[in-house]
C-alpha cells in the first residue's frame, strides 16, 4: 500500500515479533511504523483484546492507539524517506582451514546442520559428489528462503554437491538431490505452525538407487531414504536460511523435519497406476513429488465394516488430504470396495468428508509398504509439485559405486537360513 | 574415500562454505488467486528486480485523521478481526470524526488481494493492518 498505492499504513504485529519485524525492515528497505500491541491475540477474550487496544506497546511504552495514529499522521523524516536495504557480503567458496575437529564444531555453532554428525565436505568429496550429474559445477540450479519476503539466496550445482555430501549421500543419490534443490522449495518453510513436508520418488531411480517403498518405507532402515531426505533438510537449512527466531519460527517445531517422510512408492505391489503417472508423467520417468502440511496419523485400527472408512476417521483434520495406503488396503479398495479408479475413490472420500471447499483433487493416494498389515498413514498434506529427475542423471546413466552401499533388505525366510526352521 | 586431498600439511583442512550467496531476492508478490501453497512455487518467483523491492517507498502521511476513512484490515489471523474491531469501538467513541472500515482479506496474510487494495485507494486514506504474528 505504501509504495504501490501511496496509501500510509500502519502495521499492526504481536510484540512476540518486534525484533523480526526491525529485521524485515532492514532487509527490506522500507521502515514500516509498526505497533506492538501484547500476544497472544488469538484466542483470547475480547475483553483482553480490549485491554490490548486501550493500553500500551509493551516494546515501546506509548499507547496502542496513539502510536497507530502517529505512525498514519506523522510527516516522514529524511530517514524514513532515505532508508536503504542492508545487503549481505558475498560469500567465498571455501572456509577458513581449520582442523577435522574444529570444522565439525564450525558447522554445528553455526546452524549449518541439522545437529546430527555430517560428512564435512571437502573439495575431493565434492568433486565426487558432482560426477554423479553432468550439469557444470557453476550452473545455478534455484533460489531458496524459508520465509515468504526474506531474501531468497541462490545456489549452484556445486553448492547442491556440497549438502549431498555434509547428509552422507553417494554421487547416485545426487540427482535425486538437484531435483529437490530446483523445485526452490524449503522443506521446514517458516510458520510458526511448524510446517511438515514430505517427498515420494517415483520411477526407475527407486530401484536403481536402494530406496525402500515397500516394509518400514518411512523408518530409518534405509540408505538411500535416510540420506536424501536428510539433505533436503541441510539445503533447507543452508539455501533456505534457517535463523532460528529470525527466520524460522516454527513455534513447536516437527521431527519431521529431520528427513521429510522420504520414501519411494511401492509401484510394483500397487493396484493402480503410480502417483506420478496420475499426475501425467510416464511410467518410465523418474521423479520425486512433494507435499507440505502439518499431521500425520497412523490409522488401521479401529474396526469398520469397510476398508474405504479408514480414511474417514481424519475427517476435519484439514483441507488436504494425503494417504500413504499398503499394497494391501490398496488391493482391498480395488478388489472388494469397487475402486478400480482412485478418482472414483478421491470423489468419495471428498463426499463422505463434507470438507468446505469441496476438492477431490486435493485428495491422494500413494501405495507404501510392505504388506505385512493394512495400515494407512494419514495426512493433511497438500500436493505441492512433481520435480522431474532424469535431467540431472548423467548421459552414461547414474553413477554408482563398485558396490553400492545397501542396508538390509525386507526378507522373508523360505529356506530356513533365519534360523527358526530346520 | 581414499585418501583426502583436501587434509593440508598441518593437519588442517579446507571445506567449502555450504551456505547459499545472496541474491538480492526478497518476497514475491502473489496474485490474487494464488492459494496458499504457492508461497514457494518456483513459477511464481519474484516479478521485481531486487533493485525494485529493495527501493520501496513510504507514502506521504496525512495532517490529520479527522474526516478521514481508515481502513482496518484483518489479514486473518487468529484474533485479528476482533482486535479491528476494538480498534473502531475505540476510534468511534474517542475519534468520532474518523471513519472506520473493518475489511477481511479473502486468501489469506501473505497474498497481494488488489481488488481491495484498489477499494482502499478509492474510498480511503490510510489503513491498517492487524495483527500479526
Amino acid at each position: 500500500m505504501e509504495n504501490d498505492y501511496g496509501i500510509p499504513s500502519a502495521p499492526v504485529v504481536s510484540a512476540r515479533f518486534a525484533d523480526y519485524m526491525e529485521r524485515d525492515c532492514q532487509s527490506h528497505g522500507v521502515p514500516l511504523r509498526y505497533t506492538f500491541p501484547p500476544y497472544p491475540v488469538g484466542w483470547v477474550s475480547r475483553e483482553i483484546l480490549k485491554g490490548y487496544v486501550q493500553g500500551n506497546d509493551p516494546v515501546t511504552g506509548i499507547p496502542i492507539t496513539e502510536e497507530i495514529i502517529n505512525a498514519l499522521t506523522q510527516p516522514l523524516t529524511d530517514a524514513e524517506k532515505n532508508f536503504k536495504a542492508r545487503k549481505r557480503p558475498e560469500r567465498e567458496r571455501l572456509l577458513e582451514p581449520d582442523t577435522e575437529e574444529d570444522l565439525r564444531r564450525l558447522f554445528i555453532e553455526n546452524g549449518w546442520t541439522d545437529g546430527l554428525p555430517i560428512i564435512l565436505p571437502t573439495e575431493e568429496r565434492v568433486a565426487e559428489m558432482l560426477t554423479g550429474t553432468d550439469h557444470a559445477p557453476d550452473e545455478q540450479v534455484g533460489m531458496m528462503s524459508v520465509t515468504t519476503n526474506e531474501e531468497r539466496l541462490k545456489y549452484t550445482v556445486e553448492k547442491c554437491a556440497v549438502i549431498a555430501v555434509m547428509a552422507g549421500c553417494r554421487p547416485e543419490h545426487f540427482p535425486v538431490i538437484l531435483a529437490l534443490a530446483a523445485s526452490g522449495r524449503p522443506s521446514m518453510p517458516s510458520s510458526t505452525t511448524s510446517f511438515a513436508s514430505m517427498m515420494v520418488v517415483n520411477g526407475p531411480i527407486r530401484n536403481e538407487i536402494g530406496m525402500n517403498s515397500g516394509l518400514g518405507a518411512l523408518s530409518p532402515i534405509n540408505y538411500a531414504n535416510s540420506v536424501i531426505g536428510r539433505a533436503w533438510t541441510l539445503m533447507s537449512i543452508n539455501f533456505g536460511d534457517v535463523r532460528p527466531g529470525a527466520t524460522f519460527m516454527a513455534t513447536t517445531g516437527t521431527t519431521i523435519n529431520y528427513n521429510n517422510m522420504c520414501c519411494a512408492e511401492n509401484e510394483e505391489n500397487s493396484v493402480w497406476a503410480p502417483f506420478h503417472v496420475r499426475k501425467g508423467f510416464k511410467k518410465e520417468q523418474s521423479v520425486v513429488s512433494l507435499f507440505r502440511g502439518w499431521n500425520v496419523r497412523m490409522l488401521g485400527m479401529a474396526p469398520t465394516k469397510t476398508t474405504r472408512e479408514v480414511a474417514m476417521q481424519v475427517k476435519g483434520m484439514g483441507r488436504s488430504y494425503t494417504y500413504l495406503i499398503d499394497p494391501l488396503v490398496a488391493k482391498n479398495l480395488k478388489d472388494h470396495e469397487g475402486f478400480d479408479d482412485l478418482a472414483k475413490l478421491s470423489e468419495w472420500v471428498a463426499d463422505e468428508m463434507q470438507m468446505p471447499l469441496r476438492r477431490p483433487e486435493a485428495i491422494n493416494f500413494i501405495v507404501v509398504g510392505g504388506e505385512v498389515n493394512p495400515f494407512w498413514v494419514a495426512t493433511d498434506f497438500s500436493y505441492l509439485q512433481t520435480v522431474p529427475i532424469d535431467p540431472w542423471i548423467p548421459s552414461a546413466g547414474i553413477k554408482k559405486d563398485a558396490r553400492p552401499i545397501r542396508m538390509p533388505v525386507a526378507v522373508t525366510c523360505k529356506d530356513g537360513s533365519c534360523g527358526l526352521r530346520l | 574415500m581414499g585418501r583426502d586431498k583436501g587434509r593440508l600439511m598441518s593437519g588442517r583442512i579446507a571445506v567449502l562454505d555450504p551456505v547459499g550467496q545472496p541474491s538480492g531476492i526478497f518476497g514475491r508478490r502473489l496474485n490474487s488467486d494464488s492459494p496458499m501453497s504457492a508461497i514457494h512455487d518456483p513459477t511464481n518467483q519474484p516479478r521485481d528486480t531486487a533493485e525494485n523491492l529493495s527501493s520501496l517507498k513510504m507514502a506521504p502521511r496525512l495532517d490529520t485523521l479527522d474526516g478521514k476513512t481508515v481502513y482496518l484490515v484483518s489479514i486473518q489471523f487468529a484474533g485479528s478481526r476482533e482486535f479491528l474491531e476494538e480498534l473502531q469501538l475505540w476510534f468511534s467513541k474517542n475519534r468520532p470524526k474518523v471513519k472506520t472500515v473493518v475489511r477481511e482479506k479473502k486468501l489469506g496474510w501473505a497474498t497481494d488481494e488488489p481488488e481491495l487494495w484498489q477499494e482502499i485507494k478509492e474510498n480511503g486514506d490510510a489503513v491498517v493492518f492487524g495483527v500479526g504474528g
